[in-house]
């Protein structure tokens, strides 16, 4: 699988998010907080998990502390990509 | 007087050591990676030991706190079971979940470490940079330690005798709006309890293994899973929280592949299996194994678990595994059992009584025909434990009611801690005359328990009780409300007591929903929604477990804390 570039990442995001959370997220951006999406931790490991299986890949807990904002995420999920491929 | 029980160990030390004599059982610690780690109970021994021998080598003594801050299994159950057999007191605290509040994660632990007097904090390579902060933020802790630095310990035993009036650890419960307290649990209490859950309760046999993703650090995953089988002699299999939550379907396939036969998981969890398992993982799994599928530590939901056994049906679970379960960290674990019996005895599995809704609201559970209109179905969760007594009481008195009468439920026995850690004034609110009063409300019918809800949360309109989760369970299965994102609370108006709402939603819906909720609790409760406040997604107020909580949201809707929100948000869109 050729690696999605981050506007895709971002599209997937906000799809598998929508999904999971049975709400509408068409407005998120790279800069948006985590905390403002209103997703719960568990919420959001789902989400993950979801996008982990999409991608197939594997994002070691360790990345997970510290994000922030969007961004943060689909940067964890891009260096994945790198080390993973 | 204290007598120990008779068919377990009388304290942990005990048993992990009669344990070890023998190396035909022990844990498998399935990793984040889905690689699996075996130990044999005498490998486990001997790593508690070594571990035991360097907290004391960093000047811990007994009866002395330790913190434990550590997210993989393996790493925290040697820990645990190290500083539990040398006779300190182990105080597991929750690792930092990401995409948190940073500064309020710092401020639980430090609030945690400096109530238990811990001096040490132990924790993991990963996680030390995560609990760093927190040395400059609680006074007594001396140092933070590395569990990989045991690893240059040699093997050695500290020589130090445990007894049941011991302090066994320090669970600390996350209260809604208060700080944590911490329960003081002896050894005594885990080992009756023990007993009570394990060997009267589930019926344990030789073949028994339990399978558990539930966090350690919490009463369900560490008492029910790492505790009660060192006490009893049964093999676990632990897999990471993070790992369930991210795929479900890995606690069927451990459970398929390990062929457990007892597992635990709150009601959300069987609600996520059922939503999220694929029919692909249900044609690969042999589910016929599992005798027991416990229900606990939330509100139970019968139809949650019918849709659980429904979706799974074609991998041989059975209906009848079920056990919903009532218990509290104050009780050590559990308090009873939906389906206790003897052996030999067929399971019942879920049961259920049907009471008349608008009953409920009168303080009485009247029997009602099942699926009858305006009927209610309350899980039943089984009787007291042998040694151990329940009782419904008027709330704030000590008189009993009959059957089907709601009241406050009592309970004592053995299992029953004796109070907050060094905390005399809580302690004195919970555990009066020998009884704990839980708080909870609930009615008995043959000495048998049904729970209605929290004391605390009680919504009493014009006489009738309200319990919030009803509301909020009606509620969130509007289309446009995701469950959890709703808090119900009553506030007093005009000298009366009438009923909030607050949810999570958008802006853009605000007019027709509000009217959709109003309509609901209308039609389903009889009862009029003074006000719905429609909040921005995130805005409720969480537990670290991400339950809602019901009163700091209603102090923050009382300060006008989602009135701004949403003039915040009004005035954004207008510009």
């Amino acid at each position: 699988m050729s690696s999605p570039n981050r506007a895709e990442l971002l599209q997937m995001f906000r799809t598998t998010a929508s999904e999971i959370v049975e709400k509408e997220f068409a407005s998120i951006e790279e800069a948006t907080k985590i905390t403002e999406l209103g997703i719960d931790s568990l919420g959001m490991l789902e989400i993950i998990g979801s996008l982990e299986r999409q991608l197939k890949i594997q994002i070691p807990d360790e990345s997970l502390a510290g994000l922030t904002t969007v961004r943060d995420l689909i940067e964890a999920v891009e260096k994945r990509f790198k080390v993973q491929s | 007087m204290y007598v120990d029980p008779t068919l377990v160990p009388p304290t942990l030390a005990d048993a992990l050591r009669e344990r070890a004599k023998r190396a035909h059982r022990g844990f498998t610690f399935v990793r984040s990676d889905a690689s699996e780690r075996y130990m044999s109970y005498p490998d486990i021994l001997k790593e508690a030991e070594r571990r035991g021998a360097a907290l004391y080598a960093r000047g811990a003594k007994k009866g002395d706190r330790v913190a434990l801050v550590i997210p993989d299994g393996d790493e925290f159950v040697l820990t645990f079971l190290g500083a539990a057999i040398s006779g300190l007191v182990p105080v597991p605290i929750y690792p930092q979940l990401s995409f948190k509040n940073v500064e309020g994660y710092h401020d639980t632990v430090a609030h945690i470490v400096s109530a238990a007097g811990a001096q040490l904090l132990v924790t993991t390579e990963t996680t030390a940079p995560f609990v760093e902060p927190v040395k400059a933020r609680a006074a007594g802790l001396r140092e933070i330690v590395v569990a990989s630095s045991f690893a240059d310990q040699p093997h050695e035993r500290v020589d130090v005798k445990v007894e049941p009036g011991d302090l066994g650890f320090l669970q600390f419960t996350s209260g809604s709006t208060s700080k944590p307290k911490g329960v003081a649990v002896t050894h005594g209490n885990l080992a009756w309890n023990s007993q009570c859950f394990i060997q009267q309760g589930l019926g344990r046999d030789d073949t028994d293994v339990g399978v558990s993703w539930l966090p350690l650090f919490h009463d369900m995953g560490l008492i029910g899973f790492l505790i009660g089988p060192v006490f009893t002699d049964i093999q676990v299999v632990f897999i990471p929280t993070a790992n369930f939550v991210r795929a479900p379907r890995v606690w069927l396939e451990a459970l398929s592949r390990h062929r457990g036969t007892i597992t635990y998981a709150p009601n959300f969890a069987y609600a996520l299996v059922t939503k999220r398992v694929k029919d692909r993982d249900v044609a690969e799994l042999d589910l016929s194994c599992v005798r027991h599928a416990g229900c606990g530590a939330e509100p139970i939901q019968a139809r949650t678990l019918r849709e659980f056994a429904d979706r799974l049906a074609p991998t041989g679970f059975r209906p009848e595994a079920f056990l919903p379960s009532y218990g509290m960290a104050e009780a050590t674990l559990a308090i009873s059992f939906g389906d206790r019996r003897g052996m030999g005895e067929k399971a019942r599995g879920l049961r259920t009584d049907v009471v008349v809704q608008k009953a409920l609201e009168a303080g009485e559970a009247t029997a009602a025909a099942p699926g009858s209109e305006g009927s209610q179905e309350i899980v039943n969760c089984g009787r007291a434990f042998p040694h151990h007594e329940m009782r419904v009481v008027k709330p704030g008195t000590f008189e009993a009611l009959a059957d089907r009468q709601i009241g406050e439920i009592l309970f004592r026995g053995p299992s029953m801690c004796n109070g907050y850690f060094q905390d005399a004034e809580k302690t004195a609110e919970s555990f009066k005359d020998g009884w704990l009063h839980t708080g909870d409300l609930g009615y008995l019918v043959d000495g048998e328990v049904f729970i209605c809800g929290r004391s605390k949360d009680l919504i009493i309109i014009r006489g009738r009780n309200f319990y919030p989760g009803d509301i909020e369970w009606a509620v969130s299965e509007l289309p446009r409300i995701r469950r959890g994102n709703v808090v119900a609370f009553g506030h007093e108006v005009n000298g009366d007591e009438q009923l909030f709402l607050c949810a999570e939603a958008f802006q853009s819906d605000a007019a027709g929903l509000i009217e959709e909720i109003t309509q609901l609790v209308n039609e389903q409760f009889s009862l009029n929604v003074h006000h719905v406040e429609l909040v921005p997604q995130g805005a409720l107020p969480r537990t670290s477990s991400g339950k809602p909580q019901r009163r700091k949201a209603k102090e923050m809707f009382v300060q006008g804390a989602f009135a701004k929100m949403r003039n915040k948000g009004a005035t954004e869109a207008a510009t």
